[in-house]
Parts: C-alpha cells; sequence; structure tokens
C-alpha cells in the first residue's frame, strides 16, 4: 500500500514538473508571449486580453499558478488558427494516434516477447545471433524512411495495403462514440469496418514498431537471460519439470514483468514518434496537429499538445507499475 | 566479439563508422559538384557516371548533397552529445555529491524527464523558437541531458562510496580532485558506450525533426530533410530518398554495433534509448 | 416550399420514365473526390481570399452575382438585375425570392445587409477588394442598396465573393468576435452544396441541396469530398487507383507522365496568378535601397523558370501584370543579367550580404524558385536564407514592418479579371501588409496610390488603361517585385470527370455545381 501511496505522490510529482516545463514554453519566449499568443490577425485590444488572462504583468509565480489552474480545468486557451478550443481539438486528434500506438505496442510485444524468451534460452546459439544482428539493424531505421519505403512498395505499386489515410472511402462516413475507430467498430458490430481500419493501420503501425521492437528483443532477451540463471529455474530442472514448463510458467512470467516497465516508457516515446508516420501516410493524430501548430506559430496548441502527450505519458507508466504491484506485490520497480 | 561471426560485423561497423567521420570532415571537399547549385535542366537524372547517385527534382547532385550533409547530421549529432554530456554530467556529479534531498529531487526530475519523447518536446521548442537546425539541436539538448545526469549520478555514487575513496574523502581530498581522480576515469568506459549508443538515437532524432520540416530548412542538405524534399518524386526518382535514408541507416547501424560490442566487452547493464 | 420540390422531383422521375433513356435523370448521383495539398484554414467566408477557404465555400454559399466558369465578366445569381445611380455611388439590387437556406429559410435583402455589417465588423479580407464600399441599405424584402463612398469601376465584379449568410443561423453565434468562432467551423449558406462533415486535418465532405433554386437538371454529383494528402506521390496513386478523381497538385513530372495515359486528362488552365518575389521597400535593411532591388531583380532567371520548372505550362511574364490583360506595359520589369548584378554587388561591397526570405514549402513552384534564386543570389556572393512557413503563418509575419522579411513569395490571386484586382492589392500603399492587404512588399509610393485609385473610379475604358499603364511604369522603375510567372493552372483528373471548367475569377477553385461523372 505504501508503494502505491508512493507511486501515485510521484505522478503528481511528475504532472507538476510537465505542467511547469509547458508554461516556460508558452510564457517565456523570445519577444512578448501575448503577442505569440494572440497569433496573428490579433488587434491590439485582443492583445491586452491575453496579457491580462495570462497575467503577464503579474510576478512570476502567480502567472504560474493562474495557467496551473486554468490546465487542471481542462482549458488549455483556443488556437487562434483554427478558433477552436485546444482541448477540444487535441481531443479530436489524440484518439487516431493512440490507437496507433496500442497496434504498434501489440505488434512489438507480440514479436518482443517470445522471441526474447527464445533467444534468450538459447542464447548463444545461431538463431540467437541472428536475431542479435536484426534487432541491431532494426535499432537504426529512420521510421519515417522505412514507412516511406513500406507505403511505395507494398501500397502504391503492389497494392497490397491502402495508400493512405484512416478508412476505406466508403467507410468515410463512419462516426463512433469515442473516436477509437477499432473500438467504435466493434461496439457497431461493423466487422467490415473494423478489418478496413486494421489494414489502414497495418504498414503505419508495422513501421513505427520496428525501431521499438528492435529495443524490446534485447530487453526482453536480458531480462530472462537473468531469469534462466536463477536457481529456481535450476531447482525446477534437477526435479524434472519439463523445459516448456520452466520456460512459460516460471522464466516467462518473472522475466516479463521488469520488461514491461520498459515497454511502459516506449509507450509514450511511440507516442511521440508517431508524428513521423502519420506525416507519410497522411493519417490524422495529435503529431500531425502539432507540426501543423509550429508551421503555423500556433504556440499554446503545441504547448496543448506536449501536456497531453505529457500526461498520457505519466499516466500509462504509473497504471503499468500499479498492475505489476497488483500482478506481484513483493517485487517492486521504482521509477 | 567471437559470437558474432568471428567479429566481421564489428569490423566492418568500425570501418563505416570511421569512413562516415572521415567524410564529415572532408566531404565538402571532394564533393563532385556544388551542393546547392541548382541546374534544372538536370533535374531527376538517373544515377550515372556523371552523376553517381542521380540529382534531385531541382537538378542538384544527390552525391555532393550527401557528403556536405554528412557534416552537418554529423557536426549537429556532436553537438547535441557534447553539450548533453557536459551539462548532464555536472548536474549527475553535483547531485552525487551534494546528496539528501536536492539528489533526490534532482534525479526524480531526471527520471520525470527521461521518459518524455523528445521529438514532441522538440515541436515544444519549434514553436517558441522557429523552425531551424539550431532550434532542432537546442530541443534535443534540452530532452536529453537526464541519460546522462543519472548515469553519471549512478557511478559517482557507487565511487564514493568505494573504500580507498571514502578513505582519500576522509583524508581532505578536494571535490575536484576526487572528481578528476577517480570519478571521471572510473565513468569513462560506461559513458563512452553509453555515446556510442546515443549517436544513432540523436541522429535519428535530427534527422526526424528534419524530415517533419521543423529542423534543418532549405537549401541545407540535412538527410532527413533530403528525404523529405525527395518525398515528391518517390515514382519518378527513386534515388532521391533512397540513398540518403541509407546513410542514416547505415551510419546509426554501425554506431549501434560498435555500440553493442562495446557494452558486451564492458558493461552489460545499459540499454539503449529511442 | 418543400411540397413544391417534391412535385418537381415526381415530374422529373415521370419525365424520365416516359422518355426512359436519352435525358439525364435530375437528382444528382456519384460521389467526386479532389484531393488537395493544403489543408482549409476554416470554412469563413470572411477569409475567401485565401483559396482553400474559397474552393469550399464558393459551392455552399450564394452570392449576388458570379463569374460562371470559363467567363470574365459576372451574370446575375441571388440578384436578378440591378441599377447604378448617375454619379455611380449607389447600387440597387433586385433578389429573387425563391432562394432557400439550407434549413429551409428564405434568403432576403436583410440577410444581405447582415453578411455585409458582419464583413465591416470582422475587418473581413474580402472587403479589400470592395474598394470604397460603405453601406447597405434594406429597401424592402427582396431589394438592397448598396452605397460607395466614392465612383468604383469594378465594384459589380468584387460582389462574386460576398457570400451571403443566413442571419437567423448566426446572430445568436456571433459571440465576441463576430462569429468568427462559429463560422469557422459551421456553415450558413444556401449553395448548391451543404457541409456534411468538416474534419480540416482530413477530409471535408459536401452533400446537395434538394432544394437548391438553381434545380438540379444535367449531370451532378451528389456529394464532393475534399480530401487533404499533403505528398504529391501519394495524391498520384490515389488517382491511379481510383479513390481520387482530381488531382491539382501533382508534381510536373507526374502530370507530363499523365498526359500520355489513358482514363486521365490533363487540364491547363488559362490562369492570371502571377507569382512574386516582393522586396520589402519600407525596410531599413538592403532592401530599402532601390539600387540593391535592382541588382535582386538582374539576379532570377525567369525563361529557365518558365521552361524547366512550369515544363511550360504558363506564359513568360513581362511585368507584374498578365500579358494579355487590358492596361498592361510592357517591359516595366528588368530582365535576367547576372553579369550586371554582380558588377552591382562589387561596386557596392554588398558581398556577403545575407537575406531572409518566406515561402509556402507545400508548393513545389515556390520551393523550386526560392532555390533557383539562392543559387543564382550565391554565385554573386549574396546568401538568401529560407524560411518555410504556411499560408496564414507567413500572412501574418507581413503584418508588422518589423517582422517582414526581406523578401516574401506570394501569388496574386485576382478577385476579378481587371488590372484593378492585380495592380491594386499588391501595390497600392493602402494595402500594404501591416494595413491588412497583400503589398507584402510594404511598397508606398503616392504617385503610383494616385494612379491607381484614379484608375479605380474612372469610368472610361481608355483613360483607366492609361493610368494602369503609367503605374506600371513607375512600379518597375522601383524595382518592387520580381514577376517570376505566369503559371497555368494544370490539374489532373480521371476522364470520367464531366463538365470542368478553370475559373478565372476563382483560382484554385472547382467549379462543382457543374461537374458530374459519368461511368
Amino acid at each position: 500500500m505504501k508503494y502505491v501511496l508512493e507511486r501515485v505522490v510521484f505522478s503528481l510529482f511528475a504532472l507538476f514538473i510537465l505542467i511547469f516545463i509547458t508554461f516556460l514554453l508558452g510564457h517565456v519566449v523570445p519577444g512578448d508571449p501575448a503577442i505569440v499568443a494572440a497569433g496573428p490577425n490579433a488587434g491590439a485590444e485582443k492583445i491586452a486580453q491575453i496579457r491580462q488572462d495570462m497575467g503577464l504583468d503579474r510576478p512570476f509565480h502567480v502567472q504560474f499558478l493562474a495557467y496551473g489552474s486554468k490546465v487542471l480545468a481542462g482549458d488549455f486557451g483556443t488556437s487562434w488558427f483554427t478558433h477552436q478550443p485546444i482541448s477540444q481539438d487535441v481531443m479530436r486528434e489524440l484518439p487516431p494516434s493512440l490507437e496507433l500506438v496500442v497496434v504498434a505496442m501489440t505488434i512489438n510485444l507480440l514479436i518482443s516477447l517470445p522471441v526474447g524468451l527464445v533467444t534468450a534460452r538459447y542464447h548463444g546459439s545461431v538463431f540467437d545471433n541472428a536475431v542479435r544482428v536484426v534487432a541491431i539493424a532494426g535499432a537504426g531505421l529512420p521510421i519515417f524512411w522505412t514507412a516511406i519505403l513500406l507505403q511505395q512498395k507494398l501500397a502504391a505499386d503492389w497494392q497490397i495495403f491502402p495508400v493512405a489515410g484512416r478508412l476505406s472511402f466508403a467507410y468515410r462516413d463512419f462516426e463512433g462514440a469515442t473516436g477509437f475507430y477499432l473500438l467504435d467498430s466493434i461496439l457497431q458490430l461493423r466487422f467490415d469496418i473494423f478489418l478496413d481500419v486494421l489494414t489502414h493501420m497495418f504498414l503505419p503501425a508495422f513501421a513505427l514498431s520496428l525501431l521499438f521492437t528492435a529495443v524490446g528483443v534485447r530487453i526482453t532477451r536480458t531480462a530472462m537471460i537473468g531469469e534462466f540463471r536463477k536457481d529456481y529455474v535450476v531447482l525446477a530442472r534437477a526435479k524434472g519439470a519439463s523445459e516448456p514448463r520452466i520456460m512459460f510458467r516460471h522464466v516467462f512470467r518473472n522475466g516479463a514483468t521488469p520488461s514491461l516497465t520498459v515497454f511502459g516508457m516506449q509507450f509514450g516515446w511511440m507516442l511521440g514518434a508517431t508524428v513521423l508516420v502519420e506525416e507519410v501516410f497522411g493519417r490524422p493524430g495529435i503529431g500531425r496537429y502539432a507540426v501543423k501548430a509550429v508551421t503555423q506559430s500556433d504556440i499554446h496548441a503545441v504547448v496543448g499538445v506536449v501536456l497531453v502527450v505529457g500526461i498520457v505519458f505519466v499516466v500509462s507508466n504509473m497504471l503499468i507499475d500499479l498492475i505489476l504491484y497488483a500482478i506481484n506485490p513483493r517485487k517492486t520497480y521504482v521509477g | 566479439m567471437r559470437s558474432l561471426a568471428n567479429g566481421w560485423i564489428e569490423k566492418c561497423a568500425i570501418v563505416v563508422a570511421a569512413a562516415v567521420i572521415v567524410m564529415a570532415i572532408i566531404g565538402p571537399h571532394v564533393a563532385p559538384h556544388d551542393p546547392l547549385a541548382v541546374d534544372f535542366r538536370n533535374r531527376l537524372v538517373e544515377p550515372s557516371w556523371t552523376y553517381l547517385l542521380g540529382t534531385d527534382g531541382s537538378g542538384r547532385d544527390v552525391l555532393s548533397r550527401i557528403l556536405h550533409g554528412a557534416q552537418l547530421t554529423i557536426l549537429s549529432t556532436a553537438t547535441v552529445i557534447a553539450t548533453v554530456l557536459i551539462i548532464g554530467c555536472a548536474l549527475g556529479i553535483f547531485s552525487a555529491f551534494v546528496g539528501g534531498t536536492v539528489d533526490n529531487f534532482l534525479m526524480r526530475i531526471a527520471d520525470i524527464w527521461l521518459g518524455f519523447p523528445p521529438l514532441i518536446l522538440a515541436l515544444g521548442f519549434a514553436a517558441s523558437l522557429g523552425s531551424s537546425l539550431e532550434a532542432a539541436i537546442w530541443a534535443l539538448i534540452f530532452s536529453w541531458w537526464p541519460t546522462y545526469a543519472r548515469l553519471s549520478r549512478m557511478i559517482t555514487v557507487d565511487i564514493l562510496s568505494r573504500k580507498f575513496v571514502a578513505s582519500a574523502r576522509a583524508l581532505g581530498v578536494s571535490t575536484w580532485r576526487q572528481v578528476t581522480h577517480y570519478v571521471v576515469p572510473n565513468a569513462f568506459d560506461v559513458i563512452i558506450i553509453q555515446i556510442t549508443l546515443d549517436i544513432s538515437a540523436v541522429m535519428l532524432a535530427i534527422s526526424g525533426l528534419s524530415f517533419i520540416g521543423v529542423g534543418a530548412q532549405i537549401p541545407e542538405p540535412e538527410w532527413g530533410a533530403m528525404i523529405a524534399e525527395g518525398r515528391s518524386f518517390t515514382a519518378s526518382g527513386w534515388w532521391i530518398v533512397t540513398f540518403p535514408g541509407l546513410m542514416i541507416f547505415i551510419t546509426a547501424l554501425s554506431f549501434n554495433v560498435i555500440g553493442d560490442m562495446l557494452r558486451r566487452e564492458l558493461d552489460p547493464t545499459l540499454t539503449a534509448r529511442h | 416550399m418543400r411540397f413544391k420540390s417534391v412535385l418537381h422531383f415526381l415530374a422529373c422521375a415521370v419525365a424520365a420514365h416516359v422518355l426512359f433513356v436519352g435525358t439525364s435523370l435530375a437528382v444528382p448521383s456519384g460521389v467526386l473526390v479532389i484531393v488537395e495539398n493544403e489543408t482549409p484554414e476554416n470554412l469563413d467566408p470572411a477569409n475567401a481570399t485565401n483559396s482553400t477557404v474559397n474552393q469550399l465555400v464558393i459551392g455552399v454559399y450564394d452570392t449576388l452575382v458570379q463569374f460562371s466558369a470559363g467567363e470574365t465578366t459576372v451574370t446575375p445569381r441571388i440578384a436578378t438585375d440591378w441599377s447604378v445611380s448617375e454619379n455611380g455611388l449607389e447600387y440597387t439590387f433586385s433578389l429573387r425570392d425563391d432562394a432557400t437556406f439550407h434549413d429551409g429559410s428564405a434568403l432576403t435583402a436583410d440577410d444581405v445587409k447582415f453578411t455585409l455589417d458582419r464583413l465591416q465588423n470582422a475587418a473581413g479580407k474580402v472587403l479589400n477588394d470592395m474598394g470604397p464600399y460603405e453601406s447597405a441599405e434594406v429597401l424592402d424584402a427582396t431589394t438592397i442598396k448598396l452605397s460607395l463612398s466614392e465612383p468604383f469601376g469594378p465594384f459589380i465584379s468584387a460582389l462574386s465573393r460576398i457570400y451571403i449568410l443566413n442571419q437567423e443561423l448566426v446572430e445568436p453565434n456571433m459571440g465576441d468576435d463576430n462569429g468568427r468562432q462559429w463560422l469557422a467551423v459551421n456553415a450558413a449558406g444556401s449553395g448548391p452544396y451543404m457541409v456534411k462533415s468538416y474534419k480540416p486535418t482530413e477530409a471535408v465532405s459536401l452533400v446537395a441541396y434538394e432544394d437548391y433554386w438553381g434545380g438540379w437538371d444535367g449531370n451532378h454529383v451528389a456529394e464532393v469530398v475534399f480530401r487533404y494528402v499533403s505528398e504529391p506521390s501519394t495524391q498520384l496513386a490515389l488517382l491511379k487507383n481510383g479513390e481520387a478523381h482530381i488531382a491539382p497538385d501533382l508534381t510536373v513530372e507526374d502530370k507530363l507522365a499523365l498526359m500520355g495515359e489513358d482514363g486521365f486528362v490533363v487540364d491547363i488552365g488559362a490562369a492570371a496568378t502571377p507569382l512574386y518575389f516582393q522586396f520589402n521597400t519600407a525596410s531599413d535593411g538592403p532592401t530599402g535601397n532601390k539600387e540593391f532591388r535592382k541588382m535582386l531583380s538582374m539576379a532570377f532567371d525567369r525563361q529557365l523558370h518558365q521552361e524547366q520548372v512550369l515544363m511550360g505550362f504558363g506564359t513568360m511574364p513581362d511585368g507584374p501584370l498578365p500579358s494579355n490583360w487590358v492596361g498592361h506595359q510592357t517591359g516595366t520589369e528588368i530582365g535576367f543579367d547576372l553579369e550586371a548584378a554582380k558588377q552591382l554587388v562589387d561596386e557596392n561591397g554588398w558581398a556577403g550580404t545575407e537575406l531572409l526570405v518566406r515561402y509556402l514549402p507545400a508548393i513545389q513552384e515556390e520551393k523550386s524558385a526560392v532555390e533557383q534564386f539562392q543559387s543564382n543570389l550565391a554565385q554573386i556572393g549574396i546568401a538568401l536564407i529560407a524560411e518555410g512557413m504556411t499560408w496564414p503563418a507567413q500572412a501574418a509575419t507581413v503584418q508588422d514592418l518589423a517582422t517582414t522579411s526581406d523578401i516574401n513569395m506570394i501569388y496574386n490571386f485576382p478577385s476579378f479579371p481587371d488590372a484593378h484586382a492585380i495592380l491594386n492589392t499588391s501595390f497600392n500603399g493602402a494595402l500594404t501588409g501591416y494595413n491588412g492587404g497583400y503589398n507584402w512588399a510594404q511598397y508606398s509610393n503616392p504617385e503610383v496610390d494616385a494612379l491607381l485609385n484614379a484608375a479605380a473610379t474612372s469610368s472610361d475604358p481608355m483613360e483607366r488603361e492609361e493610368l494602369y499603364m503609367k503605374a506600371q511604369e513607375l512600379i518597375g522603375a522601383d524595382y518592387v517585385v520580381i514577376t517570376v510567372s505566369n503559371p497555368g493552372f494544370v490539374l489532373a483528373m480521371s476522364d470520367k470527370v464531366e463538365g470542368y471548367k478553370y475559373n478565372v475569377a476563382h483560382h484554385q477553385t472547382f467549379n462543382i455545381m457543374d461537374i458530374g461523372l459519368s461511368e
């Protein structure tokens, strides 16, 4: 219980740091923060209004308090470009990105865990070496480049996968309550749409996952090797337990735990990297929204994205740690 | 070393990495053409003897651009790493020496920072600094320092706990001397490994930022920016996208291999970050 | 109203049955997909000077008068006829009484007044083309009087971008920003198409409005989808596998290749949208110096651009006005002469000067022109630094003299085919960037202003022509811009598309209400 409390307090602290960083991004900018925030086309009246809203004439800590309380209430300001509340924009763009990350993460886990386990069991073998070479190579792949090549060959030339977008044209009217099309299509029992969403997601998710899988395999392998060396494995072997039983019942269960912490971190990094494949595959998403906002000097929209991605990151890490704790309370992995 | 097919992969990697560094130094002097000279009459020329890697959509020689780009890419990567190394280690060692609440506080911040996606943080930076290669470098420095802060703090704490250091401290050896005589030599191996592994990660991040348009601007031949420029021509000029990407890939790959080799030789506990 | 339209449909259906084949059913069918590279700024008709907005609202809203695609004079729309007072200051319009908004309510003179008042309050960019427009007065439900402060020749033409809002719908949503926030994502029009969905990063979908007053005789599409795809290579793939019908932003190479391919048509619209390098003439920096601008003007090779970037899709520029336009003066802009430019650099010791140019990297032609200019200037010792932006961000930088870069790239999209629409927007001192206009050279020459204003208020065509010619000479002598090109509006489309025509008054839009798909 103490651990849970500690973990929650740590997350709250992380949130505080996050808000502070985004505060700096928006309030300490070259030039007048109010003019920057107001965006172009803004008259003196609007700028004065924003200066007051941001509290720029007040002391630093008061500004920060004002900003923090607004953010906690879910108010990230209004985008000068889309004329819409930023929180609304971000909430629209977040589900497609999260969905992509979930699929990419699934690919990552489906490859990393078994391959890591097997290479650990037979480490030093030809297979192990081959996997390691591939994994090292994979960790050097530029995501966007892989994505372009896959798109050009598999989608444009061979037409195996769709070229771009999130849904086939025939389903363009599809709307769901959550914005996660995979979930929405199942809720509406539209399995044709579910498959369609999935085929649109495969190439981007695969391109996104490669680099992370390369790291994931190595992490899992290292963790599992450590586990194979432990006394209880030796003991189980001596007792005559079957090798599959040792691998799956004991080693996998215990060895997967530390790797899961890394996968938790990867979730956040992946969310940050979606921008690279979203650009290539013309998918809507939080990264593309942020890039667009950067080129439009829409600073508060960018800050909103940084903040939301940060929150997703903090929360997902906290959840993973708590889940691991719930599964196996004796082992705790802090931070 | 022995395990990877008698180490020929590692040998190749060292040769390639060395070649890339040499390229970054002498590339601009040996480039056959001007990397910026637009020649619309010779656009989208396939790889040939005149243009070994072809020309791009504006008729510029892809090979010459890659050679010049090597300097940009390597220099910016080196700048990021050198800076985070100094800032990170200074913070880490400071934290270890001070200890207590300050140490705890700093490391908590580093933990949080470490996990945050650098690309998104860099976008935040680009929004307030404007899009340029310099802004991208600043952004990466801003997001990368915790790796070194944590690492150097960990090593320092470990070293400070050793007996001979503890007794040296008791004898009143100055902090500066402790750092230069005990911490730095002992931390060297681990830091070198981390640097090798980070070279590829930082390089991928810089080229990624340039690719989405918030890093290097035209006409700078940064490799990621070259890929972005070549995207319009994937149907009519495959070489424009392929070669810069290949360069990023083999450079990152060779530094990864070297890092992996060093790690297996020296320290098995480190992990790469992306 | 509803009943009437049902009858109308029944009648058509019966007629079609009787004739069986040979006439097309008056029911729109099929989905037209247009792939665009730039995402829309928003849906607000106040921003219709931006083509990404205009291409959407042109199908959604009605105007008093309009240019049909392929024509250079306006024809009646909501206004059935009009009269001009003797002194040229009052225009009285009679409106049709059968136009309804998409919510079924009738379009009246009140809506027209509301629209114009709102544009004035919100300082809408579309008003920049309306010259000395002053106020609107409703005479009765179908009659409205518009007043000017002085005579303005092209006033009727300028009304073609005043998209009429549904007062009843917009008024409750005016907020404290004249409805900008609401209209950015909502529509309130009476045009042939209604906004079905607006996802600005993905796609915008328009569907046919059944009760459109113009009716649906002929071949029309039931739905138009604008898909936003930033990469030309992806756009090409979509066009080729049939997921898109019209693609204006492919690379020139791809368009050339498609010209010879079955199933595709490449249309070359005789556009009049000159592309400029505008020098910041009001700058304290080097471009504030006329001699320096002269040197820059000699350092760009238009011929090369025309032949190798546009691949011949366009006409060679000769000064800021397209050469086939009434009022054009030849030979006002200095030609390409790198030697002479180099000499000026040497004489004045300008070598090593750094300049900043802002441009839109999403547009291949601008990117190529910037690269070409960079390359030429580098040869004579001038470093040109490029900063790629999006349109609204670039537009924002010129609103203040201090943030205006040395050089800006900009197309002039004239709102109507009249010398006024180009010369006044780009060179009148009252329309500088910091005054909210498109004169991004921040150029202000009282003599030029006087000539332009005199030409705008004159009703004598001969006199206007002369005034414009004189203005071009002065502008040329001040080296304000390099006219880079007069590109054609080249788009690739599937051969299933019928009825597409380039609209010179609404550049970079599509006459969706005239387009049908063949099977």
